[in-house]
Formats: C-alpha cells, sequence, structure tokens
C-alpha cells in the first residue's frame, strides 16, 4: 500500500472551529439590510380546487409588503428536484407543478405568501388570507391510486392511471424459464412506510433582487448549480444573471434538497421581487415534515428462485412506490429500487418493473440510500428465507450467491472491486456470528437473535443522470493554493476531504489549500453532493486539476533548475530533484541554494517568479465519473421483549467496503449515523395520515427518531477494496450505512421469535401483535 | 403591552436589551444580539439546537420567555471558548470527529456542558441522558458520546 502524507488520515475537520465556537452561517442565519420575512399559507385539504382567494385584508396589514398568489407568480411548469436539469435523454423530466396552482393535492401545498417586517407579522397576515375551496375526492394509498375510480391527481399520465413518468424495466436472461429450473421458489410482498430525512437545519433560502435583475440566493440546497438552472426556468431570467450558494453551511441534507429546498428558494425570489427587497423564508419544522420531500414508501414484492445447492437463478422485482401529490424523484428512486436490488446476488435471470404513483400526500423524493433501503429489507429477509428452505447458514448462502469483481450483472459499468467477502467475514466476527442459535434459555421472556443484512449502492448517479464535475486549481502569486469545486459541504465533510486530495496530489500541507465551494458564482458548474457522489466525483474532478496544475508546475520549475521535469517532485510546498538528499528545510524560505547549484525552489519563490514573467498556474479538471460499487455487511443482534413487544438493538457490526478510506474518521461518521438512521427505519420512524390526508407525525416529538438513548454499540468497520475508477481508489459512502441496516435487524427479530415481519416499522404494538398471533396460531393448532 | 429592558449577565458581561413581552430567549439572542451560535431547529422545544445554559441548567432557549431572563446568568457556545483558549468540549468535539453538519453542534456542546460543570465524572448513561434531548441526525451520536467522555477526562486532568 502507499505511503500517502493527507490521503487516509483523520485530520481534523477544516469547519470545525467555525462549527464548534456557533460562528458557522447557515441559510437561516442569514440576514441583509432592509431584509423582509416570508411566510407561506398552505392547504388544509388534501385535494382541492381554489374556488376563490382574496387577499385584500392581508395587504392592508401594516408592515406587509407582498402577498403572492397563483393570480401574480410565474406559471411555468417545474419540477423541485434537480431531475429537472439532469435527466438524460431520450426520457423526459416530470414537470408537474407551479409555485402556486389553483388546485392543492396535499395537505400542506401551497396557497399564497406573505414577506412582512416580521415573522409574527406575516404570520398574522396569512390569517387574513380568504380562500375558499371546492373539495375533490383524494386518495392516499399507491395501489388504490391505481383504480379506475380514483380521482386523477394530474393530466397526462402516459403509462397508467396516476403512474408518474415512465415505469422502469430491467431484465437479464429469461426469468420466466429461469423459475422453471429452480427448485425452491419464493415470493414475498412487503410494505415500506413513508419516512423523513428530519435533517437539522429546516428549509431555508434568502433572496434578493437587484435593480438590474440580478438575483441572488442563499440557501440550504445540496446543488447551487442544478438549482440556478431551475430558478432560472420558473423566473424566465438567464442564468448567469443568477447566483446560488450556500452561506457556506448546510445543515444536513440526506437528500431533501437535491434542487429546490422544498420551495424555500423560488418562494423567496417571487417575493422579492414583488416587495422590492430581500426576503428570507425559512421553514418551521411542521412546516418541513409537512411539506418537503419524504423517502417514498410503498410496496415491494420479491420472488427468489434458488437451486437444490442454494445457488441463485431467477430473481424478479416489483415495485409500487407512493410518489405524493407531485414528481420529485419519482422516476429515478425505482430505478435505483430496481438496479441496486438486482445487483447484489450473481442471478442469471433478472428483472424489475417498478415504477411511483401520484396520490394525495406529501410529495416523495431522495432520501438517503435512494430506494435501495426499500428494495433490501424486502431481498434480505426472502434470502433469509431462502437460506431456511435450503437448510443452509444464511452466511453460507450469500457468500455463495454474492456478486464478485467481473461477473456480469444489470448496471450499465463493469464491477470492478467488491470487498463484501471482507465485509461479511469481519462483520460476523465483530458480532459473534458463531452464537447464534445459543442466545437464549428456554423460557426466557426477553429473546435474543442475531440477523444480517447486505448490500452495494453507486458512489454518484452516471450513467442514470447527468453528472459531471469540474474543478480549478490556482497556484496564488505567494504559492498557497486555492481550489474551486462547485459541491456544497452538507456535513459530511467535503470542504476537509476534496482540500486532502488536491494537497496530497500537489505534496502541499493542507493548511496551504483554500477551498471555494458551494457558490455558483466562485465556482465551475458542478452536479452537487449526493448520490454518494462528492468525494468519488468531485474527488476526481479536483485530482484531474491538481495533477493538470502540478504538471504545470514540475515544467516550469525544470526550466528553472535546469533539470527534466521527470526527475522532479513536490514535498511539503518545495519542488525538488529526486534522488538528491535536501540539505535543509526550504519551506518558506524562498532560497534553497545548496552551493552547488540549485536543487530545489518552493512553490512561494516558483509562483512569484512566475508572476513576475506574467504567468499564473492555473489547473482544470473536467471529468464525467465512472461509477463503482461501495458494499456492505451489517450484522444487527437484537432483544426482543415477548411480554410488550419492544425490540432494542443490542450491538450493529456495520462493515463496509469504501475503497480508500480518505479521511477514516470522516468515513466512520458516516457508517455510524447512516446506521442509527437506519434503526430508526427498522423500529420506529414513520408518518401516516389520517381518513382525510391530514399528517399524523408532524414534530419531533410526533416522530420517532432515535435519540442518544437509543443508540446500540456500533461497531463501524472499514474495509478497503480500492477500486481504479475513484480518486486515490475511493468509492461512494454517504448512504450506504442505512440500507442493509432494516433488512439486518428483521432478521435478526425473526432469529430472536421466529416471527417474520413483512412491514417496517417494527414498532412495539405490531410485534407485540404479532407475537401473540403467533402464539395463538401456535396453540390452535398444537 | 409594551417593550421593556431586560438586563441579564451573557457570557459574562451585564447585558441590556429592549425585548417584547412576548419575545422568547431564542430569538433576542439571535436576532437583537446576533448569537447566532445559537440554533432554532423547532422552536417548540423539541430539537436542543437552542440549548444555552441559564443559571447552571442547560434549557431549551426557545422555551424561555426573555422576561425571564432578568437577572439571570446565561451562556451560550460562544462564551465558553474560542481560538488559543477552547473549551475541553469544543476541543474534543474537533479532535474526535463529533461534527458534522454542525447545526446541533452548539446546543449539543451547551448541554454537555452544563452536565460537566456539575459532574466531571458522568456515566455513559448520564451523558446519554444529558444530550438525549438533543438531536443530532448526522452522527449517531457515537463520537460526541466519545467526545463528551473525552472532555470529562481532560476536565478532571485540568484540576
Amino acid at each position: 500500500m502507499k505511503n500517502y502524507s493527507v490521503v487516509g488520515k483523520s485530520v481534523r475537520r477544516l469547519d470545525a472551529e467555525e462549527k464548534a465556537t456557533g460562528k458557522a452561517v447557515f441559510s437561516s442565519d442569514f440576514t441583509l439590510p432592509g431584509m423582509l420575512y416570508g411566510k407561506v399559507l398552505r392547504s388544509p385539504y388534501a385535494h382541492a380546487r381554489i374556488v376563490s382567494i382574496d387577499t385584500t385584508e392581508a395587504e392592508k396589514l401594516p408592515g406587509v409588503k407582498a402577498v403572492i398568489t397563483y393570480k401574480n407568480t410565474p406559471r411555468e411548469l417545474f419540477n423541485t428536484s434537480a431531475t429537472m436539469t439532469f435527466t438524460v435523454p431520450a426520457q423526459k423530466p416530470v414537470l408537474d407543478q407551479y409555485i402556486f396552482d389553483n388546485v392543492v393535492r396535499y395537505v400542506g401545498d401551497e396557497v399564497a405568501a406573505v414577506a412582512a417586517i416580521s415573522e409574527k407579522v406575516a404570520e398574522e397576515a396569512l390569517q387574513l388570507i380568504k380562500v375558499e375551496y371546492e373539495e375533490l375526492p383524494a386518495v392516499f394509498d399507491p395501489l388504490e391510486a391505481m383504480k379506475p375510480e380514483a380521482p386523477d391527481i394530474h393530466a397526462n399520465c402516459k403509462e397508467g392511471k396516476n403512474i408518474i413518468g415512465e415505469i422502469i424495466k430491467i431484465s437479464m436472461g429469461d426469468v420466466e424459464k429461469g423459475f422453471k429450473e429452480c427448485d425452491h421458489v419464493i415470493e414475498k410482498t412487503f410494505k415500506l412506510p413513508i419516512v423523513k430525512q428530519v435533517q437539522m437545519e429546516t428549509q431555508a433560502a434568502v433572496a434578493q433582487v437587484e435593480v438590474n435583475g440580478k438575483i441572488t440566493v442563499w440557501s440550504t440546497t445540496q446543488t447551487p448549480h442544478p438549482t440556478r438552472m431551475i430558478l432560472g426556468k420558473i423566473f424566465g431570467v438567464p442564468v448567469s444573471k443568477i447566483r446560488v450558494l450556500n452561506p457556506p453551511y448546510v445543515g444536513g441534507g440526506f437528500g431533501v434538497r437535491i434542487g429546490l429546498s422544498a420551495k424555500a428558494e423560488p418562494i423567496a425570489v417571487a417575493l422579492a421581487m414583488q416587495a422590492g427587497k430581500p426576503v428570507r423564508v425559512v421553514y418551521s419544522r411542521e412546516e418541513d415534515f409537512m411539506a418537503s420531500d419524504t423517502r417514498h414508501g410503498g410496496y415491494v414484492t420479491v420472488k427468489l428462485g434458488a437451486k437444490k445447492d442454494g445457488t441463485f437463478h431467477a430473481l424478479d422485482l416489483k415495485a409500487v412506490l407512493n410518489g405524493g401529490a407531485y414528481c420529485s424523484f419519482s422516476t429515478e428512486t425505482p430505478g435505483v429500487l430496481g438496479a441496486m436490488g438486482l445487483a447484489v446476488y450473481r442471478v442469471p435471470n433478472q428483472s424489475y418493473y417498478g415504477h411511483s404513483v401520484y396520490t394525495n400526500v406529501i410529495p416523495a423524493g431522495a432520501m438517503r440510500g435512494f430506494g435501495n433501503p426499500q428494495a433490501m429489507f424486502p431481498i434480505e429477509s426472502v434470502v433469509d428465507m431462502m437460506a431456511e428452505e435450503v437448510g443452509l447458514d444464511p452466511l453460507e448462502l450469500r457468500l455463495k450467491n454474492i456478486m464478485r469483481a467481473g461477473d456480469p450483472w444489470c448496471l450499465p459499468y463493469p464491477c470492478q472491486s467488491t470487498g463484501l467477502a471482507e465485509c461479511i467475514e469481519r462483520g460476523a466476527k465483530s458480532i459473534g456470528w458463531e452464537r447464534r442459535g445459543s442466545l437464549n434459555q428456554p423460557g426466557a421472556k426477553k429473546l435474543r437473535g442475531i440477523g444480517v443484512g447486505v448490500g452495494t449502492h453507486v458512489s454518484n448517479s452516471w450513467p442514470f443522470c447527468v453528472d459531471y464535475d469540474n474543478a480549478i486549481v490556482t497556484i496564488q502569486q505567494d504559492g498557497s493554493i486555492h481550489l474551486a469545486s462547485g459541491v456544497p459541504d452538507i456535513g459530511t465533510g467535503t470542504s476537509t476531504v476534496l482540500p486532502q486530495l488536491a494537497a496530497e496530489v500537489l505534496g502541499v500541507r493542507l493548511e496551504e489549500v483554500s477551498l471555494a465551494f458551494g457558490d455558483t458564482q466562485s465556482t465551475p458548474f458542478d452536479i452537487g453532493s449526493h448520490a454518494s457522489r462528492t468525494l468519488y466525483a468531485a474527488g476526481t474532478a479536483v485530482v484531474a486539476a491538481a495533477e493538470d496544475v502540478r504538471k504545470q508546475l514540475l515544467e516550469y520549475a525544470g526550466n528553472f533548475l535546469k533539470v527534466s521535469p521527470e526527475r522532479l517532485d513536490i514535498k511539503d510546498s518545495v519542488i525538488y530533484i529526486t534522488g538528491q538528499e535536501l540539505v535543509e528545510d526550504c519551506a518558506g524560505t524562498g532560497l534553497c541554494n545548496t552551493g552547488e547549484g540549485r536543487r530545489s525552489v518552493t512553490l512561494q519563490e516558483l509562483a512569484y517568479h512566475a508572476h513576475l514573467r506574467n504567468k499564473q498556474f492555473i489547473g482544470v479538471g473536467r471529468i464525467v465519473p465512472e461509477n463503482a460499487p461501495p458494499w456492505h455487511a451489517h450484522f444487527a443482534e437484537v432483544e426482543v421483549d415477548t411480554e410488550t413487544g419492544q425490540v432494542k438493538v443490542i450491538k450493529v457490526a456495520a462493515a463496509h467496503d469504501v475503497g480508500k478510506a480518505i479521511n477514516p474518521a470522516i468515513v466512520e461518521g458516516q457508517i455510524e449515523g447512516g446506521v442509527l438512521m437506519g434503526v430508526g427505519y427498522a423500529l420506529s420512524e414513520e408518518i401516516l395520515h389520517d381518513a382525510k390526508g391530514r399528517p399524523l407525525h408532524n414534530s419531533l416529538h410526533k416522530y420517532m427518531l432515535p435519540t442518544a438513548e437509543d443508540v446500540p454499540e456500533i461497531d463501524a468497520i472499514v474495509v478497503e477494496a480500492e477500486d481504479p475508477s475513484g480518486p486515490f481508489g475511493a468509492k461512494g459512502v454517504g448512504e450506504t450505512g442505512l440500507v442493509p441496516t432494516a433488512g439486518a435487524i428483521a432478521n435478526a427479530v425473526y432469529n430472536a421469535t421466529g416471527v417474520r415481519f413483512y412491514e417496517i416499522p417494527l414498532t412495539q404494538e405490531k410485534v407485540f401483535r404479532a407475537l401473540k398471533a403467533a402464539k395463538n396460531s401456535k396453540n390452535s393448532t398444537s | 403591552m409594551s417593550a421593556k429592558t431586560l438586563t441579564f449577565t451573557l457570557n459574562g458581561e451585564l447585558t441590556r436589551v429592549v425585548v417584547e413581552p412576548s419575545d422568547m430567549l431564542v430569538d433576542v439572542l439571535r436576532d437583537k444580539l446576533n448569537l447566532i451560535g445559537v440554533k432554532k431547529g423547532c422552536g417548540k422545544g423539541e430539537c436542543g439546537a437552542c440549548t444555552v445554559i441559564m443559571n447552571g441548567d442547560a434549557v431549551n432557549s426557545c422555551l424561555i420567555p426573555a422576561l425571564k431572563a432578568e437577572g439571570a446568568v446565561v451562556e451560550t457556545v460562544e462564551g465558553i471558548g474560542g481560538p488559543g483558549k477552547y473549551h475541553p468540549l469544543q476541543e474534543s468535539f474537533m479532535d474526535l470527529g463529533a461534527i458534522q453538519c454542525g447545526f446541533c453542534t452548539p446546543g449539543m456542546i451547551m448541554s454537555a456542558k452544563a452536565l460537566l460543570d456539575k459532574n466531571d465524572q458522568p456515566t455513559r448513561e448520564e451523558i446519554r441522558e444529558a444530550i438525549a434531548g438533543n438531536i443530532c441526525r448526522c452522527t449517531g451520536y457515537v463520537k460526541i458520546e466519545k467526545a463528551v467522555s473525552a472532555a470529562a477526562e481532560k476536565i478532571r486532568e485540568g484540576k
């Protein structure tokens, strides 16, 4: 293994000091002189036509500076997600919403907005807007919404009743024939809940419109450059006149703002245009819950066929997802669900059919894992059932069938690396897999169990979506280094690891590199921070830019030192002739004359030498990333209280093949955070709606996410099967911690109790009822 | 109801500020005194991002009417340390990877400080209980718990 000086080191995050002292600025902190505060009026009905809307009283309230509705805002269709800017032809993005419409399609849908001198005045004004609604029939379940009698939520559903965009179909081999050749076939349907990202900073944007029409938006977006394109389309303004940036910090993302931050940006811009003053729109936590993308819930069916010896031979997946009232990532999510679900195991005959369906609930979009967790809880449950049916240990069955590097698969890029077998081996050791089966004393009320779940993911979204990156490295006249990359840091450490890559390539200390990021004005186009791509893809552009400028530096230094550039290397900001010992540390001195001709030159001296001769070193990286599969195996040990139905997770051993870990502490943090989010997905998190479509879980007290007191022991195990396509061999890690967790926990619950669940979350009530039913049926048959 | 002058000790300095009786402490700290380290994640006392220490106890400043702070001693993250003299909690949060997006960090640090001010030998359960009202969605709390534990050790060594 190579020795690196900056890469592979758990250096302190470069944003740590600002964040630990309360100095870090987030969108919701950002203020401008004369700034107004925007608030949004939302629909109380799940589906209704606005018969009339009267804003005169609201406009008269002192302190109100603008009131906007569908009558005085652009009638330009858009999609709040970045899909509208990166859908690959011949597919077309679904554009199905306006800033405001005269029909509302879910409880929380935007009806009007007010800008006023304070949030209090704006809220008061909202109460004065008179709206008359005509209620329309509503539907909340995707299967119901596909029935002929269901209301049409949008026109132009070409593939079937309320079906959003295109139906995704994937196939390899002959699945029908394949099943006929199998000795064992298991088919089960699973129900998945609607869950929420619950990033700590709610959706927020501050918009300023200058007299000359130039628009600046500070916001929580994960994708400033695509967001600028969306705003350009909505407002009919050239994107060159729009600047979108983070200020620069973003309080989490988890997919909820890939594109617009719900509608914070366009509402802030429309209000700012109307008021002639800057406007800040910050969603309340309740608004964030009820009117900002969720994870898709829905139904997933797995049909798995195996030969007598356990060799998988045929796999068929079907998914019907709840897309909610408007299309966000509702065509891509079922695509990733199918593609990732089919990619984990070597199955010669496989097929997938999946889509989303419009309903009258909150729109579903991207959330960490992006369809993959919805695939893997069902798949890993069925794989466990198959192990039992063929009589093999679940680990043995998995090891027999998992993908190997070079195997054919359904994805449009090769599988060049996999550390999954190592993940399974190390995770099993950590959890003590051999204890499985002897965990409980006869008659125990609290039962222990151990389960496993495995999976893969992507390291960016190419070739499923448009996905490319640019980066610029500029050597300043004093030899210090400026790096520009258009990706935000949503908390995942981007603003630390990208400089780590540049510093490694350039042979300088990390402190020498400063980064401009998350800003369309100071960085070249980048598709953004999502899809586990930021380090892998934006990092590839950074490495390319750094290599470009390094080449220029060495060529210039070759002339300067009168040697061929191939003989030169850089260390600690000193370019030196290799094979000769440096007699002193020249860094920063500007003088390295050893007495027998120059052997080295500092970047500082070289950059200034070039400057005086009218030259600057500028490296450009322009790349289209390949893609690479990260792999993972989670092992969960649970304790089920059979008298109360409570499931407690004791430990999760989470082994992840991330390729080269550029900053291992950050990698561990990603895994640990993902695991706990996965524990919430498995056990407690869910947004339910009442009969009128009103969300029952719209606050942190009602939405049951894990707190510090719910954390199991988490063993984050980093496996480094380097992928040739990634920067220094790195792959994605941002999403994978969540992907296999629910499957591992559900399998552990089965191992403990003998009861199989086809629905998550495994709430206390659900488990209690299922255990009771199992006991009753056992009693009645015995 | 008319505006009143609130007088209290904020981060060691006697502070006077004009507030409305309906103002909550979080908004006065953020909007009138520019202490943006006091984050607002829910406004309902459910996320802990706005945690400050008032008269020695960690409180959700979004639940405290500003005038309740009359005569009180209030500490925010801005007052506990900075470059050159970081609080041990800030040091260990930075060094042990306990910070990701950073939005929960100030409130988390203040909850932990209220604990360590009273008890510099906390058990794992006491640490978890102290920060149970502070939601973090990024870290899984693993490195936060370790950072609090490490800071307690530093504080004990420094005594």
